[in-house]
């Protein structure tokens, strides 16, 4: 495919046909079918679709492309119609099912995307035709989403197939994909939550680009490759660490979205989807308070009409109960393909997921195929534009100001009565030495917050909980009798005078 | 399916491809001009270079739009091999099946037009020979689109002039048209008297050629009433023309098809100088050297139009005679296009113009005018509902709308369980073109179409970007602010849509903006001394050695992408890093994360976002609390009180449709 295979040329001579022979089978899917597989650590796999169409988690697959999959991946290839596909490599798991949700799920697609029409027939001020009927609603609201469920229940998953099908329904539609769940990090790192405009199918590649790519400098050919999300730092993986802080980030979030609409009334009209972390469906246990509170901020924050519970009989009766009188609340069964995933798994996604973040990844193919030629994440050269530079380099330690948000060492919030003193630590911006010991800065992954105010007189004091991430930067090394660090950074550029937050994420290569 | 060309568009979409590059504000032309100087790292010799291309070209056998481009873009990348390039297409084009042979010309047709030099001069002279032997070999179906490419190449220099230069441009003309048939318009008027042969065909050809081009303006721009009066007009022209008509109707309406065809951006040409006829003028589009002349045709032969021929319909006495065809394609008398001055004192045998009362009457015959024989009703006198594409936008988004309503699904645990959609309609069948590169797809239509070659042209353009990292390489980028985030959404109503039709993101304008000024650090150089040639320099920052090379223009030796500070040579692309890494980060964050901030911010609004809802008895709290926060005005500047749901909410936000919006339906 890339006309930049050339370069690779120098010496290599094509290898063994027979080599990738051995290594290749193709399976041939029935119409309403799914190929499902996963991969070990450090094996990657590769899927050419040879003939009909296909399409993983609602990004369609081009026909006679080569897709490349690593990093512990697990998906599912989906076709419609029919296909066939040539498998090459060995994944640890392969089998194809019969039995999907998609027929629930195309419903679901189809009933948003009424929403959609509607409220772009209202926006146009156009009258419904006749045949259309009337309204049933004189104020059409298009489809703001709210997807709930525990863990392992693919609410990832089907936040994407949503997201993409929207994009696919040629409409030129742009919703914004919002990720509120702290632990997956969405593009950004993890410990961020954060919101961004999808315009092209998000492709599924490895767990370290879930939801597709922040931009770099390199030419991207999907837009979901090159997203510039609006993110927040939250700094740990868990929602019940700093209930109130996530509560803050998510109105943060919300307020700023619905002022991009204030100004893009056709970007509007295509809605959103909230992906959430799974502690806000634990319906028991000692966290179960929190979780109505950070619930309700998205309710609030993002305006949310429709609420899907994945696979979870309990939670869809008790959100019936609170919001079903004026939310659509619809309970979504959940796919069979879902894994279990071992927490040491989310682990390790997380780590790749930051290395990505600073150097980008790119696949080997399985062997026996060349390493031009593969897409991955529907990128023609991986070999050139997944490949990231980041910058080290040396600050002294007045130059960075640090701050950890609320108490170093916070007991559970659970062991404290809601709105008792602590709350106010918990949003309390307490500045971070780093010449004391144990300070917790060794490997640990800092957010690098836009500027405050220039205006003196707008500033406010919990200013920073407010202020977007512009990056992130991990301390590598701590000199501290020669008071200095050495930070990396996804590009150049001077941190002196800069504010940084620390939380509990941390990240060594 | 093949992508690439739409059989009802002649020349593979061609057309709008060819003539955009040259236009497109995205892509600095200048980017197209020194591909080979910035691909310092990779080292390939020509053999292995022709045995790359050789195989690659085989897979050329059908007409692929992203094998065309990935060609191309190879192409331009190692223009150092442009003689390898050039021979290679020949030979494959000479070598295979009949049928695979009109691919390999359009990827000629796209390196010559698109990258342009060299390659334009390497094909020239070989280029009649190849395409009058293939042009012997095919059938005729193929015939007619190797007819319309050749129209193309008329104009196709980026000068807006032939292709290959004038001579090789008639050279084929006269041998597939035969006789004099080619004659510019001048000429062939000349000739009406006489032996004069125009044939059917080629007007057939020539006027499908302009009539796509106007269907493109269409598309481009389905408000274009003009454009729909001519595709109008011009479609009544074909019946006309098919029916039968006279040799002198048909100069006079190749005549006006000329005038109609020529490319807006044709720089006018001020050199009147009385040329005797069988002489060519100087200006070969290229400066090379002019090629031997390719085609031993008789030389004798003294009518071969002059240059203007091709751009200008070189009529002397434009007053002379109201009604004639641009009048009737243009009834609100707008000028066409505009007419450049004629090089050449045209033909002072030239026929009246008044001859093309004799065609408006036959178009009155035909009907095509109202009797009243106004102008004016040229357009809305033309059957009405087969050309005029009303609002294809609005009408696809009805479409749509149409569609989804019609599926009976309610949103419910219950009602999508029990249903069973048609959601394949949705999402293929009804988009059946699909990008081979990604898997995207587009609606047929119009605007499917164009979103659709956008689309492959923005692979082509990233594809190319692809192998031009320079210095250290990629690298993640800042995120934008805020601000930007929040109104990155409105640059597209300030009129910078991206290509595709879709809202420019920040990152797609910040990488505009980066390719730019890539570009021009790219196109700095500095002249290597006498006697330094073969010396081999690093680059302080990086290390990697800077490349020499020749400058055709100056004739010296410079090292490309290069300045000098302190008498040390940097690569120009890592100064500029190493400089902006030294500015604050703010500055740089300014200059080249957020591109599109200055178009589209307020400048009353600022970083700072108002600090959101905290819940109250702990903004109370925190305010007791901290020690230095006495005018922390929490929640004082929050715009909308959220705190009922989503009830009041809506309300808030139901501002009425604004002026300002991206959608134009
Ligand atoms: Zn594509
Ligand atoms: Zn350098």
């Amino acid at each position: 495919m890339s006309g930049l295979g050339l370069l690779n040329s120098d010496s290599k001579p094509l290898p063994a046909d027979d080599e990738a022979a051995a290594n290749t089978r193709q399976w041939h899917l029935a119409s309403e079918t799914e190929y499902r597989f996963e991969l070990d650590p450090n094996s990657s796999l590769a899927i050419k679709l040879v003939h009909g169409q296909a399409e993983i988690f609602g990004a369609e697959l081009a026909e006679g492309n080569t897709y490349v999959f690593g990093l512990e991946c697990k998906a599912a290839v989906y076709t419609w119609q029919g296909c066939t596909i040539e498998v090459t490599g060995q994944p640890s798991t392969e089998y194809v099912s019969e039995e999907t949700p998609m027929q629930v799920y195309a419903n679901l697609v189809l009933a948003l995307e009424q929403m959609r029409v509607r409220a772009l027939r209202a926006f146009h001020g156009s009258p419904p035709s006749s045949e259309e009927g009337p309204d049933p609603d004189p104020d059409p609201q298009p489809p703001r989403v709210l997807v709930l469920g525990p863990g392992n229940s693919g609410k990832t998953t089907l936040s994407k197939m949503l997201i993409n099908y929207a994009v696919r329904m040629g409409q030129s539609w742009n919703p914004v994909l919002v990720n509120v769940d702290p632990g997956e990090g969405g593009w950004a790192a993890p410990g961020a939550i954060s919101a961004a405009t999808i315009t092209s199918p998000i492709q599924t590649s490895t767990p370290a680009s879930t939801f597709g790519s922040a931009a770099t400098s390199a030419p991207a050919h999907l837009t979901s490759n090159a997203l510039l999300p609006l993110a927040y730092w939250y700094g740990h993986a868990e929602t019940r660490r700093n209930p109130l802080l996530m509560d803050r980030l998510i109105r943060n979030l919300g307020e700023n979205i619905w002022e991009r609409w204030d100004n893009d009334l056709g970007g509007r009209v295509a809605g959103l989807i909230v992906d959430t972390p799974s502690s806000f469906a634990a319906s028991s246990g000692p966290n179960g308070d929190h979780r109505h509170a950070l619930i309700k901020a998205c309710v609030d924050a993002f305006r949310i009409n429709v609420i899907l519970i994945v696979g979870h009989e309990k939670l869809n009766v008790e959100m019936q109960r609170a919001y079903g009188n004026r939310i659509a609340v619809v309970k979504i069964p959940k796919s069979g393909g879902v894994v279990e995933l071992d927490p040491s798994y989310r682990e390790r996604a997380r780590k790749h997921q930051l290395h990505n973040y600073m150097y980008g990844r790119i696949i080997p193919p399985p062997p026996g195929l060349p390493p031009t030629n593969v897409l991955q994440g529907g990128e023609q050269t991986p070999d050139l534009t997944l490949n990231l530079a980041p910058s080290s380099s040396i600050v002294a330690f007045g130059d960075l100001t640090l701050y950890r948000i609320g108490e170093e060492t916070m007991a559970p919030t659970s062991a404290l009565p809601i709105g008792a003193t602590r709350v106010v630590s918990e949003m309390q911006p307490l500045l971070v030495d780093p010449a004391q010991p144990g300070s917790g800065l060794y490997n640990a992954v800092l957010a690098l917050l836009a500027p405050p105010n220039p205006d003196e007189s707008e500033r406010y004091d919990e200013e920073m909980l407010d202020l977007p991430v512009v990056g992130f930067l991990v301390i590598t090394t701590l000199d501290i009798p020669n008071k200095r660090m050495t930070v990396l950074a996804p590009t150049q550029g001077s941190l002196v005078g800069r504010t940084a937050i620390v939380g509990s994420i941390e990240w060594q290569e | 399916m093949s992508l690439y060309p739409q059989p009802a568009s002649p020349a593979f979409g061609q057309m709008a491809y060819a003539s955009q590059p040259y236009s497109q504000p995205m892509l600095p032309q200048a980017a197209y001009h020194y591909p080979a100087a910035v691909q310092p790292v990779f080292h390939v010799d020509s053999n292995m270079f022709r045995r790359d291309y050789m195989a690659r070209l085989a897979e050329l056998t059908v007409n692929s739009r992203p094998i065309i481009q990935n060609l191309s873009m190879i192409a331009q990348e190692y223009s150092r091999f442009a003689e390898i390039v050039a021979q290679c297409i020949e030979s494959h084009i000479r070598r295979v099946l009949p049928w695979m042979k009109l691919p390999a010309f359009y990827l000629l047709d796209a390196i010559s037009k698109n990258v342009f030099d060299p390659y334009a001069r390497q094909f020239t002279p070989l280029v009649v020979r190849l395409f009058l032997d293939t042009y012997e070999q095919v059938d005729q179906n193929t015939r007619s689109k190797m007819e319309e490419m050749l129209l193309t190449w008329r104009t196709g220099a980026p000068t807006g002039r032939e292709l290959f230069g004038v001579v090789p441009q008639v050279a084929i003309e006269r041998h597939i048209w035969g006789g004099e048939a080619t004659q510019s318009a001048a000429s062939s008027s000349r000739h009406t008297a006489g032996s004069s042969s125009i044939s059917t065909a080629q007007v057939l050809s020539e006027l499908e050629f302009v009539l796509s081009q106007k269907e493109r303006s269409v598309v481009a721009n389905p408000y274009d009433k003009m454009a729909q009066n001519h595709v109008a007009v011009l479609q009544q022209l074909r019946k006309l023309v098919q029916a039968g008509v006279s040799q002198e109707e048909l100069g006079q309406i190749l005549t006006q098809l000329r005038a109609l065809a020529q490319p807006a951006s044709v720089p006018p040409q001020l050199t009147p100088a009385p040329i005797p006829t069988q002489s060519y003028p100087t200006q070969m589009p290229y400066p090379s050297p002019a090629p031997p002349a390719p085609f031993p045709g008789p030389v004798e032969q003294p009518t071969y139009p002059l240059p203007s021929a091709y751009s200008a319909p070189s009529y002397n006495v434009p007053k002379s005679e109201p009604v004639n065809l641009s009048g009737l394609l243009a009834p609100q008398s707008l000028p066409v296009q505009p007419t450049p001055p004629s090089v050449n004192p045209p033909i002072s045998t030239l026929a009246p113009m008044n001859s093309i009362t004799n065609l408006y009457n036959a178009l009155l015959k035909a009907g095509v005018v109202g009797a009243t024989g106004t102008p004016t009703g040229a357009g809305a006198s033309a059957k009405v509902e087969e050309c005029r594409p009303s609002d294809p936008v609005r009408d696809a988004i009805r479409d749509h709308r149409k569609a989804i309503l019609a599926q009976k699904i309610k949103l419910t645990s219950a009602d999508i369980t029990r249903q069973r959609s048609n959601i394949v309609d949705f999402l293929y069948n009804r988009l059946p073109s699909q990008c081979k590169q990604c898997g995207i797809r587009f609606p047929d239509g119009p605007k499917g179409k164009k979103h659709m070659e956008d689309h492959l042209d923005m692979h082509f353009r990233q594809n190319r970007k692809a192998g031009q990292a320079v210095g250290r390489g990629y690298s993640r980028s800042w995120l934008i602010s805020m601000e930007d985030w929040i109104h990155d959404g409105s640059v597209d109503v300030k009129g910078k849509g991206r290509a595709d039709g879709r809202i420019l993101s920040s990152s797609a304008a910040a990488a505009v903006e980066a390719a730019k000024r890539e570009a021009e650090l790219q196109a700095q150089y500095v002249v290597v001394p006498p006697g330094d040639e073969a010396k081999s320099i690093s680059c302080p920052i990086c290390k990697e050695p800077l490349k020499s090379e020749f400058n055709e223009d100056d004739e010296e030796w410079v090292w490309r992408n290069s300045v000098k500070r302190d008498d040390k040579i940097y690569h120009a692309t890592c100064h500029a890093e190493a400089t902006a890494s030294k500015s604050t980060l703010a500055s740089r964050l300014r200059n080249e994360v957020s591109s599109s901030r200055s178009r589209s911010r307020t400048p009353e609004k600022q970083q700072v976002r108002t600090p959101p809802k905290v819940l109250v008895p702990l903004s109370e709290e925190s305010k007791k609390s901290a020690p230095s926060s006495p005018s922390t005005p929490v929640g004082t500047k929050r715009k909308a009180d959220d705190a009922d749901g989503p009830g009041t909410q809506d309300s808030k936000s139901d501002v009425p449709p604004l002026k300002k919006q991206a959608l134009s339906v």
